[in-house]
């Protein structure tokens, strides 16, 4: 579903990350994503989505329901912030894996834990690689 | 923005007056990271049936002083102001972003092996068990929003409304500030 939606909304997500000016990392935060999408759909949310929450996909199904209406930039904007969600959300999973090995050499003795692990890798920047090193800017947890 | 300090708890007022107020930005997720994240070694794990089951045996009576109310001053935690439409579950977008900080502070590796309970709040205008419902299914939508759109797992998050049971001033239940969300680490997930 990740791959999916990266490929259909590939090019909004670009547009999305020039404008909030984040383009040096792949990823955006949930809170900056949640920005994007009040700013750019907020008054269409007000407008056709009245008494629907946000959740389960009410307002995402409402929006495209309406879309003839809806405003196109908030078209976009909605399929970029799923996107971003996704794709924020495919980095932290994948941090593990591709610092494993990185974690083996640098964090050998640390108390187990992703917390702990996390906290050694950011002090070895001597010996984390820049792969994983990308993979932890793209989770957000610096 | 306003920052009232509790017994060993932060607590944070976010107020989001429009849409893109810029005092939403000054709510940051490692406030909240840290805020949440500390945990007491010896936190007993808080039982939210229980919760539901004093507050049911006490409405109209306040529930801040209750054995298992009262245990959850201890624990990590802060307020939110979310704001809604009238009478409705609708978030306002002009509060997305919030849910979105809470979203990164979750999802972050130092709470991933906790769960959370929001807590919803009212000021006491208006029907007493009205206001308790919208709470709960306030409460509700917060923690369905986090647990789909914003893809927290669902296991780790707990709600329940409790109308105006536990102002912040009880010399001033109709205050407006008593109308906010408590976010509590509530212990590790089994």
């Amino acid at each position: 579903m990740t791959n999916r939606l990266s490929v259909l909304s590939g090019t909004v997500l670009i547009a999305v990350l020039v404008q909030t000016g984040v383009g040096q990392t792949q990823t955006i935060s949930y809170a900056d994503a949640a920005t994007l999408l009040a700013k750019e759909c907020g008054a269409d949310v007000k407008k056709f989505c009245k008494g629907l929450n946000l959740g389960n996909g009410r307002i995402q199904n409402c929006l495209a329901q309406h879309q003839a209406k809806v405003s196109p930039a908030c078209t976009s904007t909605m399929a970029g912030v799923i996107a971003s969600i996704q794709q924020r959300l495919a980095a932290q999973e994948s941090v593990d894996k591709i610092c494993a090995r990185d974690a083996a050499r640098a964090c050998r003795g640390v108390v187990p834990g992703k917390a702990h692990i996390l906290g050694c890798l950011l002090k070895a920047t001597r010996i984390v690689g820049a792969k994983c090193s990308q993979a932890i800017t793209d989770a957000g947890w610096r | 923005m306003s920052i009232r300090r509790f017994r060993n708890t932060l607590a944070l007022t976010v107020l989001l007056a429009a849409a893109g107020d810029a005092g939403a930005q000054q709510l940051s997720e490692h406030q909240l990271v840290n805020t949440l994240g500390q945990v007491a070694e010896a936190a007993s794990a808080v039982d939210v049936a229980m919760l539901a089951q004093e507050l049911a045996a006490n409405q109209g009576k306040g529930i801040a002083s209750l054995p298992h109310w009262s245990q959850l001053a201890t624990l990590p935690q802060f307020f939110v102001e979310i704001n809604f439409e009238n009478s409705s579950v609708a978030i306002e977008p002009g509060s997305y972003r919030t849910l979105g900080l809470i979203a990164d502070a979750l999802h972050h590796p130092l709470l991933l092996r906790y769960k959370f309970l929001v807590v919803g709040h009212t000021n006491a205008t208006g029907d007493a068990k009205r206001n308790l419902d919208l709470s709960a299914r306030r409460a509700e939508a917060i923690a369905e929003a986090l647990g789909t759109t914003f893809s927290v797992a669902p296991n780790r998050l707990f709600s329940i409304g409790v109308g105006s049971e536990m102002p912040v001033d009880p010399a001033n239940p109709k205050a407006a500030d008593n109308r906010r969300v408590q976010l509590l680490n509530i212990g590790l997930v089994k």
